[in-house]
């Protein structure tokens, strides 16, 4: 019973790393560009299918990862924000929520259209091993160890380089920042680039469990947003805390509870913490002028 | 829009000059612009005789200029001490900054104090007071400082007036921007009237001080009423 629930719990922890890169990457691009990605789940989907486009069109798999990190950094990193956010911006933030949605879709029907309908498998790390009576698999641990480490280099990045405290000083008050001589356009690209990678690194360690399908955006969307919401939406500590919370509980619920109720686990917390805790685990109420 | 329009005057060196004027003169406006902020259609801001019109922030520091806006200005999740340091930012030279920031620190003993904990933890004057001590790690030679006494109490008004007072001795210029004009002329070496985006008078600060009409219109005096008949 114990060793289930560890079982469970190592299961939980894993899928919880990866919505907490996505959630990361989220709250980033609010932080520093005022931005709510609802494509942030479809930005998941797409290096997977660059990944397994190039791999199938005979590239070695290390070239086909790194091609799917390039592609990734160009397209959703890069474009998304000179094509997309830069002109929508100006509009407010509900126009470029809505451009967005929008975007989701065109990348789900995009990949739809060249890939098709169809699940693909996805590479992964194949055996495992005996702990006790537990058998752990090789791709829980890596999946499990890369989440944890790329979150915690991101932190480690952000709290004690020159660049990352730029980064933080730009989403927390850009116009000081832009006054104290701080590349606030050059942070903001950044914040871009580094979420085109937290979700290239997401794609790959989910992709395995869940397949590559052109509609996968969706779910890991709405948990990802749940995830940064729950955690405080403010703050990349919180979105870490959340997705880890969000992946536990959906774990255990599917397997305590009936199977199908599993993708209602996101919206009762999410409802129950902005009813209860609006400001989220770690987030701190923000002012507003009324 | 237009908005300043024969607005001209000198600031002088090792002096605090304080720039005072009904709402809307354009005082946070001149601030915004001379740290090219906003675009200038036709004018120039000289410093030390070399034209800095639309030069950068970055470029603008680098030459020994420091803007202080108004309201809080603090990054209000990282530490005192981070905030100090972004201060130095855009000089370069880690090694060299960390001497200053301990300056800084060593100059209000109140931020060392609390040197790790975060800026929102600061009051109402002591972020000022980090505010200004940011400033002060580009070594500037000319502080901007917009309304440094809003939402102060009283006595963290002396304090931050003060801090100003000691920083002209140690050679630095201050122009400032207060609505709170009396007290901030009262330590003053130079004064500046703007009105309507123009400059209506420049003097000394005891000149503009006794200056009926500027008691008039901006220093609250009583208008003396005509009961003649």
């Amino acid at each position: 019973m114990l060793w289930d629930n560890i079982d469970l719990l190592i299961a939980g922890l894993a899928t919880g790393a990866t919505y907490a890169l996505v959630a990361t990457g989220f709250t980033l691009l609010w932080q520093t560009s005022a931005t709510v990605n609802f494509a942030q789940g479809d930005f998941v989907t797409l290096p997977a299918f660059a990944i397994i486009g190039l791999h199938a069109a005979g590239l070695p798999l290390p070239l086909a990862l790194l091609g799917g990190l390039v592609i990734a950094l160009i397209v959703l990193g890069a474009m998304f924000k000179l094509l997309l956010v830069d002109p929508m911006l100006s509009h407010g933030l509900l126009p470029l929520g809505i451009a967005a949605i929008a975007l989701g879709v065109a990348l789900q029907e995009g990949t739809k259209a060249v890939f098709g309908a169809e699940a693909f498998p996805f590479p992964s790390v194949a055996g495992g091993f005996d702990l006790g009576p537990l058998f752990v698999n090789w791709q829980d641990v890596l999946v499990l160890g890369a989440a944890l480490i790329a979150v915690a280099a991101l932190q480690m990045f952000l709290a004690r380089t020159r660049t990352g405290r730029c980064m933080q000083a730009t989403a927390q008050n850009p116009t000081v920042a832009l006054i104290l001589g701080i590349p606030v356009k050059r942070m903001v690209m950044l914040t871009f680039l580094l979420n085109a990678s937290l979700v290239t690194l997401a794609a790959v360690l989910i992709s395995p469990a869940i397949l590559v399908k052109f509609d996968n955006g969706g779910s890991i969307g709405l948990s990802a947003f749940c995830a940064a919401i729950i955690g405080g939406f403010n703050q990349v500590r919180g979105a870490i805390a959340g997705g880890l919370l969000l992946g536990v509980l959906e774990n255990f619920a599917a397997t305590y509870g009936p199977d199908q109720y599993r993708a209602a686990v996101p919206m009762l917390l999410l409802i129950g913490f902005v009813l209860f805790r609006p400001q989220g685990l770690l987030g701190r109420a923000t002012e507003r002028a009324v | 829009m237009t908005i300043l329009n024969g607005c001209s005057f000198d600031v002088a060196r090792a002096a605090i000059t304080t720039v005072i004027g009904p709402n809307g003169a354009g005082k946070s406006t001149t601030f915004k612009a001379i740290f090219g902020l906003l675009p200038l259609r036709a004018g120039c801001v000289m410093l030390d005789g070399q034209d800095v019109t639309g030069l950068t922030p970055l470029q603008l520091i680098a030459r020994g200029l420091c803007y202080i806006p108004q309201g809080r200005n603090i990054f209000p999740e990282l530490s005192v001490r981070e905030n100090i340091e972004l201060g130095g930012v855009a000089l370069g030279r880690a090694a060299a900054m960390r001497a200053r920031v301990d300056e800084a620190l060593d100059r209000f003993p109140v931020l060392r104090q609390k040197a790790h904990a975060q800026a929102s933890t600061l009051s109402g004057g002591q972020q000022k007071l980090l505010e200004i001590s940011r400033g002060l790690i580009g070594r500037p030679r000319l502080m901007l400082i917009d309304e440094p006494s809003i939402g102060l109490s009283p006595l963290l008004v002396q304090e931050v007036f003060a801090t100003l007072q000691d920083l002209r001795e140690d050679g630095m210029s201050v122009l400032m921007v207060e609505q709170n004009a009396r007290s901030a002329l009262e330590m003053s070496d130079r004064a500046i009237v703007l009105e309507g985006g123009r400059t209506r008078l420049v003097g000394t600060a005891r000149d503009i001080l006794a200056d009926p009409r500027v008691a008039r219109l901006f220093l609250g005096a009583e208008i003396e009423l005509d009961d003649t008949r």
